[in-house]
């Protein structure tokens, strides 16, 4: 058995290791790229030049500048590991690593703004750092997270934090898998000399591939459309996070949205009236259609004891079915009777009539500048409403009641304030995020209070730790059920209300494409999201950069955006699994074990110290 | 409307063809089940068997050059099975080794036959629904006009077979005894884990091979969500079929017979085709609601065990 520090040795050791391999495999920066994905590869133990020899104009010189000290940096790190108190020695070469990077993109940034300035169009493009800078960032981020965990109550500390590192890793070994999969599935573009550019093209294949996925990051309208699908997927893992906390797996999403989705057509295309009272009747009567939908099974289980999960499947097939039937023909035969049904608009595609414009869902320019002048009226709402939930000290419901009220103060206030004009442009404004966005945040909200804040959700959570203790005491565990389930059906019916009402499948209808299996990729995000709110918008933000991603990964690679799917059913499979971490990260007695030892082995230290 | 002696013989031999996959992944999913494991990822199987199937045999065929080759269709089938009980053997190792909740993991299964076959079609056919088709197909066997094709056959005849393993051999005695009472079958020497993973396995093998007969016996190449829930119907038939070989004959036939009759009815003036579709479904969940008689599973089903 090695002691810890032996053992910190060894681990900086193999990483430092990998990190030296990739520095030599891989392309630390890649100043100019093709729209294919070839790109020119500089690495300080050569190059790959598609073109025989670099852009013209371009200089490499920082190259050497860089990497001379990261090797020393590399050669410091191995020997201070297996010095005696090694871990605050390994903070401070984190923190100079995480300094060597940014001083790695700096320069390269400037060695391109050198070429590209004067241009008038840019001639070095879609450039960016190679995997072996990047490795330099992770290689200190490793040097942090082992510094912490090898200093008094390291392990404590991760298992502690178990709800983030546990999807956090599985993400990382679903990308690292997924990585495998692109190099297996798509030749690497480009000529390779010899072994060694043959993996770097690989290599740089697989860094350009995620890099393009998390692209939306740091584009404006990718930014936009990344919150556009992020919010289907919040509605739709909060649907199944809220069975999770109830001890019930809800598969039913897709069948609860598709139900949502028609009656939502149905209130916005036939029922007249006002603005005000039509569209919320219409967002209410998608909740309803898709929670009534989401009680069945809850029912079928509570009554019969037939399981929720086969069920509510064969509900997603039966719902799929109406759908069609409703939207696809305007009349069918029965027994050799004619039946007429009004919903089909005329013309080849299966869609409904449109939406009125009373129920319709506003785009996101009218909610941030209507009529081109800039609102404050949603930040002002926002900060009211979290002032006057936070800043009183009563009764939960006091507190939320201030909260709706400074909310609605604000909301008015700031409509009446002037604000600049402002004008975005067509990338912009042809991105179709509307204010199903908002609602979605509402759910989120919603989600917290209900599940954490109030006696139902406190039962809620009681079935889903132990039903039988639960209704042991107290809880009438079978119209708990039902209503699980109507409440998770309900926000899978909501997330309709992006797509029919909000016009998120480019027009005011319902039509044949709705892409209903949002509702399983709800699993994902739920499991991701570890079941709490915050987790939930987060995961459903980074699947709906993920997604926007893919459609570059598509469009300038030729892989399938089903890369995306891949990936995501990976993250079920290894978060399932624990991550493959041990035990004590997922199952909470052991962490509680392993905690009170390390504080009590902290406490032991601090009296020798003393 | 006419229904004719030429209707009701159609509508017979469907039913024997939409019952055979059922069949086999019931049959499957009880071996899974009867050793403790749920396995709902059977869906996902059928898929990768499926795609499986059409892609070796079409590669094969492409690097073979043209001409029959009777005994391609078998290499088919086999890589199918094989794929499946590796697939099945991913679910045991995840739901077992690391105590992962069986149902979430057999749920990233079937996400993942969702996705990965895209990739796959991608990468031999550059498109993301459906393979190529192939020239050999599994062979028909029987009179002219009634011929079906050998899986059928063997479906059928699993059903007495399975009956006989499960009952009437040691294997059978020790797999029901780790699914009902894994520490009883532990202290009596029986490898609670080893069986688990027999059943699993044999699971994934028995709903490839139900893919195989999909992609190149029904039809003679791969689509995309071609299994359209039959893995979750056959779950389905299975617990209506009380976790017995014959039972399960009985209740896959049933659904077969929805399946079938959902066919035949497509273009006439009956009923609209959209809502005969629904039919199985519907008939599962009744099924499920126990409407037609209770059924009690294995008691350990579901639960990772401990020693």
């Amino acid at each position: 058995m090695l002691t810890d520090e032996r053992r910190l040795g060894v681990l900086v050791a193999l990483g430092g290791g990998a990190l030296f391999l990739l520095w030599y495999l891989a392309p630390w920066a890649v100043p100019h790229r093709l729209f294919g994905g070839e790109g020119v590869l500089l690495s300080p133990f050569g190059h790959h030049l598609p073109q025989g020899s670099l852009p013209p104009g371009y200089q490499d010189g920082w190259l050497l500048g860089v990497f001379y000290p990261s090797l020393a940096w590399l050669a410091l790190t191995l020997v201070l590991a297996w010095t005696p108190k090694p871990a605050r020695k390994l903070y401070l070469l984190g923190i100079l690593g995480l300094g060597l990077f940014l001083l790695t993109y700096l320069l390269f940034q400037a060695s391109v703004a050198q070429v590209n300035a004067g241009a008038e169009r840019p001639i070095l493009r879609r450039y960016s750092l190679g995997l072996g800078s990047y490795a330099t960032l992770a290689f200190s981020l490793y040097l942090l997270l082992l510094a912490r965990l090898f200093s008094p109550g390291g392990l404590a500390f991760l298992v502690r934090l178990r709800g983030v590192v546990v999807p956090l890793f599985s993400l990382l070994l679903a990308s690292l898998l997924g990585g495998v999969i692109v190099a297996v599935m798509k030749k690497a573009p480009g000529e390779a000399q010899s072994l060694r550019e043959a993996l770097m093209l690989k290599l740089d294949l697989i860094t350009y591939t995620y890099q393009l996925l998390y692209s939306p990051l740091v584009n404006p309208s990718g930014f936009l459309q990344s919150l556009l699908l992020a919010t289907p997927l919040i509605f739709t893992g909060l649907a199944v996070a809220l069975g999770f906390r109830g001890g019930l797996f809800n598969i039913g999403a897709p069948g609860q949205l598709i139900l949502g989705a028609i009656a939502a057509m149905l209130v916005g295309v036939y029922l007249p009236g006002p603005r005000w009272l039509v569209l919320p009747l219409a967002i209410l009567a998608a909740a309803l259609a898709g929670g009534l939908w989401g009680a069945l099974p809850g029912w079928l289980k509570a009554r019969f004891g037939a399981h929720e999960v086969i069920n509510t499947i064969m509900l997603n097939y039966i719902a799929a079915s109406l759908f069609l039937f409703l939207i696809s023909a305007n009349e069918y035969k029965f027994f050799g009777r004619t039946l007429y049904l009004p919903f089909k608009y005329p013309g080849y595609e299966a869609r409904s009539h449109e939406i009125r414009p009373e129920a319709r869902i506003p785009h996101w320019t009218e909610l941030v500048a209507p009529g081109g002048e800039l609102s404050f009226a949603l930040p002002l709402a926002l900060l009211l409403g979290l002032l006057g939930y936070f800043l009183t000290r009563k009764s939960l419901g006091h507190r939320v009641l201030l909260g709706l009220l400074g909310g609605a103060v604000g909301y008015v206030m700031g409509g009446l304030l002037p604000g600049p004009a402002v004008s975005f442009g067509p990338d912009l404004t042809s991105v179709r995020l509307n204010g199903a966005f908002l609602l979605a945040l509402l759910a989120l909200f919603f989600f917290h209070f209900y599940v954490f804040r109030t006696v139902g959700g406190y039962e809620l959570r009681a079935m889903g730790l132990a039903p039988k203790a639960a209704e042991y005491g107290g809880v009438l565990a079978g119209r708990k059920l039902v209503l699980i389930m109507f409440l998770a059906g309900a926000l899978a019916g909501l997330a309709a209300t992006h797509y029919v009402l909000g016009g998120g499948i480019d027009e005011y209808r319902l039509k044949q494409a709705l892409p209903y299996s949002v509702g399983f990729d709800g699993i994902a995000v739920a499991l991701m999201g570890q079941n709490t709110p915050l987790g939930v918008g987060l995961a459903a933000w980074l699947f709906g950069i993920l997604l926007t991603g893919g459609l570059q990964v598509n469009l300038q690679l030729g892989i399938s955006r089903e890369l995306v799917a891949v990936l995501q059913a990976l993250i079920v499979l290894f978060i399932a699994a624990g991550g493959f971490l041990p035990r004590y990260f997922t199952d909470p007695l052991r962490a509680a074990e392993v905690e009170v030892r390390e504080e009590a082995r902290k406490r032991e230290e601090r009296g020798e110290a003393r | 409307m006419n229904l004719d002696t030429a209707f009701w013989i159609a509508l017979f031999f469907s039913t024997l063809r939409q019952t055979t996959p059922l069949l086999l992944t019931a049959l499957g999913g009880m071996f899974s089940e009867r050793s403790g494991v749920v396995n709902i990822a059977l869906e996902g199987i059928i898929l990768f068997g499926a795609l499986t199937a059409a892609v070796v045999v079409e590669r094969l065929e492409y690097a073979l050059g043209p001409g029959p080759h009777p005994w391609l269709p078998w290499v088919g089938v086999l890589s199918a099975m094989a794929v499946g009980g590796l697939v099945a053997w991913v679910h045991a190792v995840v739901s077992l080794k690391y105590r992962a909740d069986q149902i979430i993991s057999a749920t990233a299964i079937n996400l993942l036959a969702l996705g990965a076959p895209s990739l796959v079609l991608t990468y031999f056919y550059g498109n993301a629904t459906n393979s190529k088709e192939v020239v050999n197909r599994l062979p028909l066997i029987g009179p002219e006009g009634f011929a079906l094709s050998p899986l059928v056959y063997l479906a059928f005849l699993l059903v007495p077979l399975s009956w006989w393993v499960l009952f009437k051999t040691p294997f059978g005695l020790r797999l029901r005894a780790v699914g009902e009472h894994p520490e009883a079958a532990d202290t009596l020497g029986v490898n609670v884990y080893r069986m688990r993973y027999i059943g699993v396995v044999l699971s994934g093998i028995l709903a490839g091979l139900a893919g195989a007969y999909l992609a190149i016996g029904f039809l003679n190449q791969f689509v995309r969500g071609m299994s359209a829930g039959m893995g979750f119907i056959s779950l389905a038939a299975m617990i209506f079929g009380k976790w017995h070989p014959l039972g399960i004959l009985f209740s896959t036939l049933l659904f077969g017979f929805a399946s079938a009759l959902a066919i035949q009815l497509q273009g006439t003036e009956i009923l609209p085709a959209v809502l005969v579709q629904a039919f199985p479904y519907v008939v599962t969940v009744l099924v499920l609601a126990g409407f037609m008689g209770k059924s009690r599973p294995p008691a350990a089903v579901g639960k990772p065990y401990e020693k």
